[in-house]
């Protein structure tokens, strides 16, 4: 900040990408990323994945199908969604987004019921609750290994486009240094899958016994390999800065550094991250902790990178100070969010409860 | 009274006043704006920084003007206090209109996911509300932050240069009662008009906001401070927005 | 069990859900079907042309939904011309720009011969005429249209419920309003009050023992704010129908010591004329306490001029504050400069060029030596000093510091013409002795040398006033007048020479700057610098204002000035701006041997004084006030030191019976009213007003209801017009019968009587004088023009009221929205480079009035002409030696907002700059632990209040700086109750702080009064002790 120029008269830009963003790239990246983890046990079965797999499966679902109502809201015209269809501009990642996450979603609905129907039917059989509801899902309950293949196959191109067009669709805004960056697809990719395998690591913690010791083992080493990627992408992009051999990483962290809010963020996130690989290495047995501590940096991070970004003015002098509404703008938004994620999940474990998706059993493989 | 054309003090009075420098100085030309060759209209505007008296006519009359709701501007005269090193004086007062450049090259067009935004024949870059569905993907790619959600009707809102009174054959709102006639309009393919030959006299001074980006600002300047073209390292303003919608 | 919370948890997910989604289901269904009011897809909200003109051909096109009219704004005492858009079907104003014709909005302006239709036509992009003849509305001007549909506006009389000031009342039919306020009665159960009838006594004195002091009608007194085009039938009502003496506007605490200062060097005290740079025309000006371009009335033309002279190269200014405003402007820096100086020492930077000035040879001493106007014309000189005239300096004498007249050297006067224009003034002659200035042909001397002429029975001493200008100069040394003002030497050496650089095109002027504890002699001083280069009716100089043509005058259609029965006020003005000497007081304590002190101050050489109106009313000095008539002004706000003097008693129903307001808005000082009386807002009243001064053509303002007034309408007329000033005091004229109202209120030049019974009876026909006046009259408004400039809305009333031969004239006059002389008529025809309307009589380096007069707390005498002294209080003790810059370390000084006036916080203009942060330093910032955002304590010996401060260089070191507008109270601030209805909570309106809380009493006039300066009486809100402390 320069003292010798201050600011008399001029006026705040407020956030238009409101906290509803923050959780739409939020939950799709734990979708995505979950959906990662999901691939070992089923689609390639390794030995020891199978319960995690199912489980991260479960996850990926219940935010799949949360991001996109997130997504809606932050439209300013929720009612024109289908202008997106009926106006495709391919000049926009945003308009090719809109097509992507039907794909992603398709594919992903498909793999899970595949992969679900034979529980669905042992839960039918087993006269769990809703048994009714779940044979006629169940739909029989044979195993169709192929379209399992097939479907997942499906999902992740979805996924790998998502993960694509969310991460461009932010970088190419060269108005926002912070953001006009080719590491940040990369961040978000990395956060993301650390997500993923962090929610994964949450529901096996639920299972009776704290689940598969060996597959949260597994589970930790991952995620220690994520946030170890995580720093190096970050310390990429602060030498890119410094070295000034990037004028635009330069310029952003100009923006950023001299505010007191944007450093606390920065070493709480750096904290966080080493943190949580420290103890994914050190201590791999403490699923719950590490879990949370993964989620956590990956909604921080995209909290941060949003709202904070915005918050950094293109003209003006200083920063513009967002206060979190507690309306449907901002507080009501988040909680709204994790209202309809714990409604999905409560109902989907109806059918599908943890401890028989976490049994390692062969059922299903 | 005794001849007061001494050079002794011509001396002195040079260094009374014309001894300050303009804390503009050279730097990053506008590339003059070529003659199209169709006779089409192309509108843009030229800003006279030294001319603005920080009034914020501009400001209200377009707010009255477009029905701009409260907290949010379409164009703003910011105004700063600049300390001097170089000057007699310790600090002066920099007055910078602000608004929509109606840029040739506009980042905010292209991210559009369903083509709402664009830009006129006449160079206008407009939003059809009809179609837009208020993502504000184009308010994060404008450089200028000159776009916003305007909440009265949930969609993108900007500086249309008051095309409803450009088509009517009238002026701009802001440039109309523009009081220091520091805001010229016009058309940059009429060879004899006023912007054109204001253009042409000030072409060695004539600077754009963040030339470096390739937008091709439409909005001109004159008396345009290096320091204050791109985004202003200074201390901000204490302007706080006031609860204008729920 | 676990089920039962399974469920509860998807429950609740649920709803948590339903809670945060709610509003984007709602704007789905919304958008679905489409209940949102349809907008045009790429124009959105924005409003419909007013018209179109076709860009090859020129043809207009009105759009029949809206009308466009020509009126006057009212967002400062500028009062532009402005042209106003409405939506004829809501009756809403749209928005508000430039009247073409009026010199106030548009450079230069459009002559009266274009029609209306040309008029518009030459604001559109035709031939890119809408840039060269741009026609604006300044910030404030935009944003006042907000006033109008204001839900703190007062649209019913209203009589307050509870104790003064205790924001509650209640709405009362119009007759009780007027029943009340004439009967009087036990009208608040507070027992008896007396009413306007009772009150009006015309013989029976005051004090019997002091006759002098006239009577009992003048208890009732009556403030208002700036004539706004209405106040000649205000005065009419109040001074010649109803007959009090006491009617002031809000001069001493607006500019009032800039305005003494001037009224000194112009000969009268009183009037006080003054002049403005010709800033069309300029090259050099120095502006030492107005910002131009910040504020400054006209404060758009100002701007305008300004900007066009420093852009184009013409000009170079200097602006002297102790604050950076928006005069500065640095991508034109090379044009214009500030200087920071230290608050209220502008005498010494003055007298430092003027210093400099006489020991250079940069005085224009040939043009001083003009003794009357003949000989100055003849030496080529529009304007004449007098600088050559002798004053007598024989130390004791009785008239020491008074000129020489025939009186004194023996000529045959009657005693009645004694020091009266009869009584000649007199310069050295060939011979040594005195010839009378106004028959010397050619120079006189302006070295008497220590001339002695025999005056009656002795010989005495005479000076000239040059030479007693130039001692005054010479008191002290640049480094000494350098140090006390905080600039430079080389600076105060390099204005001077600057100054004096440019032949006449040179001026300096000052205005609220000059708002000091010495602000007469600051502005005395600064004003002389102009006659020391004879700069006064030049173009490019120092030029007086074209002035208005005239309504309220004694024709040429109508009488509008006098009337059968028609009282002349006399007695002693509340402000006791008359010699103290001529008072009851002075022969009682001369009698007792100790005429000197007075019990408190008199102002012999000011005009009406405000500023001593409440201390004066609420102590009952000279005498105490029956009824309080308060007329759209807010002393409580704009007077420093006020309100915590005075707050108090003024609940006290016991000092002070009757408060009445007439006021569109609850404002700081009706708020302690009794009755509030709605009056007209802007665009819904009618006027003639003239500008202030700055523009060297003469012009007049119509302002006529564009828009129906909101406010509740009468009853005792059938055809109801809205309540409002005229309204009212018309019916209490009928109430009272009193003269110059009523079915034959008014008279045309052939005696013929007219009813004065509404509104339009007055200023219609003051239109007709307006259009009749000068040479030849306006011609005739067209079918064309009525019907373009919604003028067409009058025409049954022009008809109804004016005769065939003037309506169409008076309609004309309307249809431009005033009476305007051509741009180029500001320069004489005879000769170019003299201005037209030309200031005629001598400018007074000396002025005997002021040099003969004595301070009423010590005897002691006044100097007669510019000089240096610091700040002080009523009987000359300095400020600093009272409060010393030990304990008040900072000077606090107030300047106005570029973007708000006094009343407009309640508009769109406040949401660009919300507060008002004090401006420090960075050196005192550093000094106090002081960041910008900070909350810090600031006190003064007034009081204190807490603040936020923003740092910068832009002001002074030691300097507090607060802008002008914000620290409200009222004016929404505060939610009143009316009635059963509530107004909006708007706390956002009080932000910030007035400076005027912290204004100061004068220790010397025993705290009872607050802090004026000596000779003007003027308010004091600049140079302030104060102290900053973080919290
Ligand atoms: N500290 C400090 N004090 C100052 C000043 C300063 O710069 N600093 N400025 C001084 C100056 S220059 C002046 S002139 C005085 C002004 O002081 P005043 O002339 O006493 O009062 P104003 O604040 O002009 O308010 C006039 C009132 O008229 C009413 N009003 C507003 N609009 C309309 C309208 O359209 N029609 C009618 N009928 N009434 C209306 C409102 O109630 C408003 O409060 O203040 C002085 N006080
Ligand atoms: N924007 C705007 N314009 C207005 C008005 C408004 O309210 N707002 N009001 C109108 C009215 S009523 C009037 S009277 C005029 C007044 O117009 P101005 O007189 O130009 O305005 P002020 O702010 O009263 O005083 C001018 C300057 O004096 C400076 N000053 C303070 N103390 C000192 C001192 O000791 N010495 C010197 N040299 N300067 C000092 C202040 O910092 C201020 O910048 O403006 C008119 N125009
Ligand atoms: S200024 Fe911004 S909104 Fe305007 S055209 Fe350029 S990029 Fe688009
Ligand atoms: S807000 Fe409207 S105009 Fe802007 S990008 Fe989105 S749809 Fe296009
Ligand atoms: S051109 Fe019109 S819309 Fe653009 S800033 Fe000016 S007034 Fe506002
Ligand atoms: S109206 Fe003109 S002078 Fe006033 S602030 Fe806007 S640009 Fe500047
Ligand atoms: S200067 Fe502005 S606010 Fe004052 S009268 Fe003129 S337009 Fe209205
Ligand atoms: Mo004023």
């Amino acid at each position: 900040m320069n003292p010798d120029i201050v600011e008399t008269v001029n006026v705040a830009r407020e956030v238009a990408w409101l906290p509803w963003a923050v959780q739409y790239f939020f939950l799709i990246g734990l979708s995505y990323g979950a959906f990662l983890v999901s691939l070992p046990g089923l689609v390639f079965r390794r030995e020891g994945w199978l319960g995690i797999s199912r489980l991260a499966l479960l996850a990926a679902l219940v935010c799949g199908l949360t991001a996109p109502v997130a997504l809606l809201a932050d439209l300013h015209q929720p009612g024109r969604f289908w202008h997106f269809y009926a106006y495709f501009t391919p000049s926009s990642w945003m308009s090719w987004g809109a097509f992507f996450i039907p794909v992603y979603l398709t594919g992903l609905i498909l793999y899970a019921w595949l992969a679900f129907r034979p529980l669905l039917a042992r839960h039918a059989d087993e006269g769990g609750k809703l048994a009714g509801l779940a044979r006629r899902l169940a739909y029989g309950g044979h195993e169709s290994r192929n379209a399992l293949v097939a479907a997942a196959l499906l999902a992740f191109v979805g996924a790998a486009l998502v993960a694509l067009y969310t991460g461009v669709e932010v970088m190419l805004v060269r108005a926002r240094p912070l953001w006009h960056t080719p590491l940040l697809p990369l961040q978000f990719f990395v956060t993301a899958l650390a997500g993923g395998i962090g929610l994964a690591l949450l529901f096996n913690r639920f299972l009776p016994g704290h689940g598969d010791a060996q597959a949260t083992r597994r589970m930790a080493s991952a995620l220690a390999a994520t946030q170890f990627g995580a720093l190096v992408v970050g310390a990429v992009w602060l030498a890119l800065g410094l070295s000034g051999l990037s004028p635009t990483h330069a310029e952003a962290l100009a923006q950023v550094a001299p505010s007191a809010n944007w450093q606390v963020s920065a070493i709480w996130a750096v904290a966080a991250t080493v943190v949580t690989l420290a103890i994914a290495w050190r201590r791999p047995g403490s699923g719950l902790l590490i879990g949370l501590l993964a989620l956590h940096s990956a909604w921080m991070m995209r909290w941060t990178i949003f709202i904070g970004g915005q918050e950094v003015p293109k003209t003006g002098a200083g920063y513009y100070s967002y206060q979190l509404s507690l309306g449907p703008e901002g507080l009501m938004g988040i909680v709204g969010t994790a209202g309809l994620w714990i409604f999905l999940f409560v109902a989907l474990t109806t059918l599908l409860p943890l401890d028989r998706l976490g049994r390692a059993d062969g059922a299903g493989a | 009274m005794k001849d007061p054309g001494s050079s002794a003090a011509c001396a002195s009075r040079r260094s009374f006043l014309r001894g300050i420098p303009v804390i503009t100085a050279a730097a990053a030309l506008a590339p003059a704006p070529a003659l199209a060759a169709d006779g089409k209209h192309h509108w843009a505007m030229l800003v006279d920084a030294r001319k603005c008296i920080g009034c914020q006519a501009c400001t209200v009359s377009c707010i009255q003007e477009n029905a701009v709701p409260e907290g949010s501007f379409r164009t703003i005269v910011s105004t700063y206090s600049v300390k001097l090193t170089d000057a007699d004086q310790p600090a002066g007062t920099y007055q910078l209109p602000r608004l929509c450049n109606h840029c040739d090259q506009p980042p905010c067009i292209p991210v559009c996911p369903v083509g709402a935004t664009f830009k006129r024949e006449d160079g206008i870059v407009v939003v059809d509300g009809d179609r837009c569905v208020g993502c504000a993907y184009c308010v994060q790619a404008c450089p200028y932050d000159a776009r916003f959600i305007n909440h009265a009707t949930n969609k993108a809102d900007k500086c249309t240069f008051c095309a409803h009174r450009v088509d009517a054959g009238l002026l701009p709102a802001c440039v109309e009662t523009c009081v220091g006639g520091a805001r010229i309009f016009g058309d940059l393919n009429d060879p004899d008009g006023e912007l054109r030959r204001r253009l042409t006299a000030a072409k060695d001074e004539l600077k754009v906001l963040k030339p470096e980006l390739g937008t091709e600002p439409r909005v001109f300047y004159v008396g345009l401070d290096p320091r204050f073209q791109g985004k202003v390292e200074g201390q901000g303003t204490l302007w706080q927005p006031r609860k204008a919608h729920g | 069990m676990k089920i039962e919370r399974r469920e509860l948890i998807a429950a609740g997910g649920l709803a948590a859900f339903a809670a945060g989604f709610s509003q984007t289901l709602g704007r789905m269904v919304s958008g679905l079907v489409g209940d949102e009011p349809k907008a045009h897809n790429i124009h959105g909200r924005s409003a419909e042309p007013e018209f179109s003109v076709d860009p090859a051909t020129g043809e207009l096109h009105p759009n029949p939904k809206q009308q466009v009219s020509y009126t006057g704004c009212l967002g400062c005492t500028t009062q532009c011309g402005v042209r106003l858009r409405i939506d004829k079907a809501s009756g809403k104003v749209i928005r508000v720009a430039g009247n073409p014709y009026s010199p106030l909005s548009t450079e230069p302006q459009l002559p009266m011969k274009a029609s209306v239709r040309e008029s518009l036509v030459a604001l559109s992009r035709y031939q890119d005429k809408g840039l060269a003849g741009r026609s604006t509305a300044c910030g404030r001007g935009n944003a006042a249209m907000d006033q109008m549909n204001s839900p703190f506006r007062v649209l019913t009389p209203l009589k307050r419920v509870g104790p003064r000031n205790s924001g509650q009342w209640q709405p009362i039919p119009f007759e009780q309003l007027v029943r009340e306020l004439v009967d009087g009665g036990d009208l608040f159960g507070e027992g008896h009050v007396e009413g306007f009838g009772a009150l009006r006594e015309l013989s029976a004195p005051i004090d019997a023992a002091a006759p002098q002091l006239g009577p009992k009608v003048n208890q009732v007194a009556v403030w208002t704010s700036v004539n706004d085009g209405r106040e000649a039938f205000a005065r009419r009502f109040w001074n010649q129908a109803y007959g009090t003496l006491n009617f002031i506007g809000h001069g001493s605490y607006c500019g009032g010591a800039y305005r003494s200062g001037s009224g000194a060097l112009f000969g009268d005290l009183k009037k006080m004329p003054h002049a403005k740079p010709d800033l069309a025309n300029a090259e050099f000006v120095i502006f030492i306490g107005t910002a131009p371009g910040n504020a400054g009335n006209p404060f758009k033309r100002t701007g305008t001029l300004l900007a066009k002279g420093r852009t184009e190269g013409r000009l170079e200014y200097v602006v002297v504050d102790p604050v950076l405003t928006n005069a500065d402007n640095r991508a034109a820096g090379e044009r214009g400069r500030w200087v920071p100086i230290r608050p209220g020492t502008d005498g010494a930077l003055v007298m430092g060029m003027m210093r400099w000035m006489f020991e250079n040879g940069r005085v224009n001493t040939a043009y001083l030596a003009n003794p009357n106007v003949a000989a100055a014309e003849a030496a080529g000189e529009p304007s004449f000093t007098n600088a050559s005239w002798l004053v007598i300096t024989e130390k004791g004498h009785p008239r020491e510091g008074r000129f020489l007249r025939g009186s004194d050297i023996g000529m045959p006067i009657a005693e009645a013409d004694k020091y009266q224009d009869a009584d000649p003034y007199f310069v050295l002659g060939a011979d040594g002795g005195p010839v009378p200035a106004a028959t010397a042909t050619g120079a006189a001397p302006l070295e008497a040398g220590g001339a002695t002429v025999t005056a009656g029975d002795r010989t005495v001493v005479v000076k000239t006033s040059f030479e007693l200008l130039r001692e005054s100069a010479l008191k002290a040394t640049l480094a000494e007048y350098a140090e006390i003002c905080g600039v430079p030497e080389a600076v105060i050496t390099g204005l001077a020479d600057e100054f004096t650089r440019h032949g006449r095109k040179a001026s300096a002027v000052a205005h609220g700057g000059m708002m000091a504890g010495n602000g007469f002699y600051n502005a005395y001083s600064v004003v002389t610098l102009n006659a020391l280069i004879g700069n006064l009716n030049w173009k490019g100089g120092f030029v007086v204002n074209g002035g208005g043509f005239k309504d309220a005058a004694a024709g040429p259609r109508y009488d509008l000035e006098s009337f059968p029965g028609a009282i002349k006020p006399k007695g002693t003005p509340l402000g006791r701006n008359v010699p103290y000497e001529k008072s009851a007081e002075f022969a009682q304590r001369k009698a007792e041997g100790k005429p000197y002190p007075a019990r408190d101050a008199w102002f012999p050489n000011a005009p009406g004084l405000g500023t001593e109106w409440f201390p004066a009313m609420l102590r009952g000095y000279p005498y105490g006030l029956k009824a309080l008539v308060l007329w759209s002004a807010n002393p409580v706000y704009g007077i420093p030191g006020v309100r915590p003097l005075v707050e108090e008693a003024l609940r006290d129903t016991k000092k002070l019976p009757l408060i009445v307001s007439v006021d569109p808005l609850i404002n700081e000082s009706n708020a302690f009213a009794d009755y509030i009386v709605p009056d007209s807002l802007m665009y819904e009243s009618w006027g003639w007003t003239a500008p202030w001064n700055g523009v060297p053509t003469k012009a007049t303002t119509a302002r006529w209801p564009v828009v129906e007034p909101k406010a509740a309408k009468t009853t005792d007329a059938p055809d109801g017009q809205a309540i409002g000033m005229e309204t009212f005091f018309i019916a209490l004229a009928k109430a009272m019968n009193l003269p110059g109202f009523g079915p034959d209120g008014l008279a045309d030049m052939d005696g013929n009587r007219f009813p004065l019974e509404r509104p339009e009876h007055w200023y219609l026909r003051g239109g007709a004088n307006i259009a009749f006046a000068g040479k030849a009259p306006v011609g005739d408004a067209t079918d064309d023009d009525l019907a373009l400039s919604g003028v067409e809305r009058l025409r049954p009333l022009l008809e109804a009221t004016l005769k065939e031969d003037e309506w169409r004239k008076v309609a004309f006059v309307y249809t431009r929205g005033g009476r305007y002389q051509p741009a180029k008529e500001a320069q004489d025809e005879a000769n170019a480079e003299w201005q037209t309307n030309r200031f005629g009589k001598a400018l007074w380096l000396w002025n005997d009035n002021v040099g003969g007069a004595k301070n009423s707390l010590t005897g002691k005498r006044f100097s007669g002409c510019a000089t240096w002294q610091p700040p002080a209080f009523a009987d000359g003790t300095p400020m600093r030696e009272v409060h010393r810059e030990a304990d008040w370390p900072l000077l606090a000084v107030s300047y106005k907002s570029a973007l708000q006036n006094s009343y407009s916080i309640a508009t769109r203009i406040t949401s660009l700059h919300p507060d008002n942060p004090v401006i420090v330093h960075p050196a005192d910032a550093e000094r106090l632990g002081l960041a910008t955002g900070d909350l810090a304590r600031v006190s003064t010996p007034g009081g204190d209040a807490t603040c936020r401060v923003i740092v910068h260089e832009g002001v002074m070191r030691g300097v507090l700086a607060f802008e002008h507008g914000y620290g409200h109270r009222e004016l929404g601030a505060r939610a009143h109750r009316i009635g059963d209805m509530r107004q909006p909570e708007r706390r956002d309106l009080a932000a910030g702080v007035c400076l005027n809380d912290l204004g100061l009493v004068d220790p010397t006039r025993s705290g009872e009064a607050v802090w004026v300066d000596a000779v003007a009486g003027t308010s004091v809100r600049n140079g302030l002790p104060a102290k900053l402390v973080k919290i």
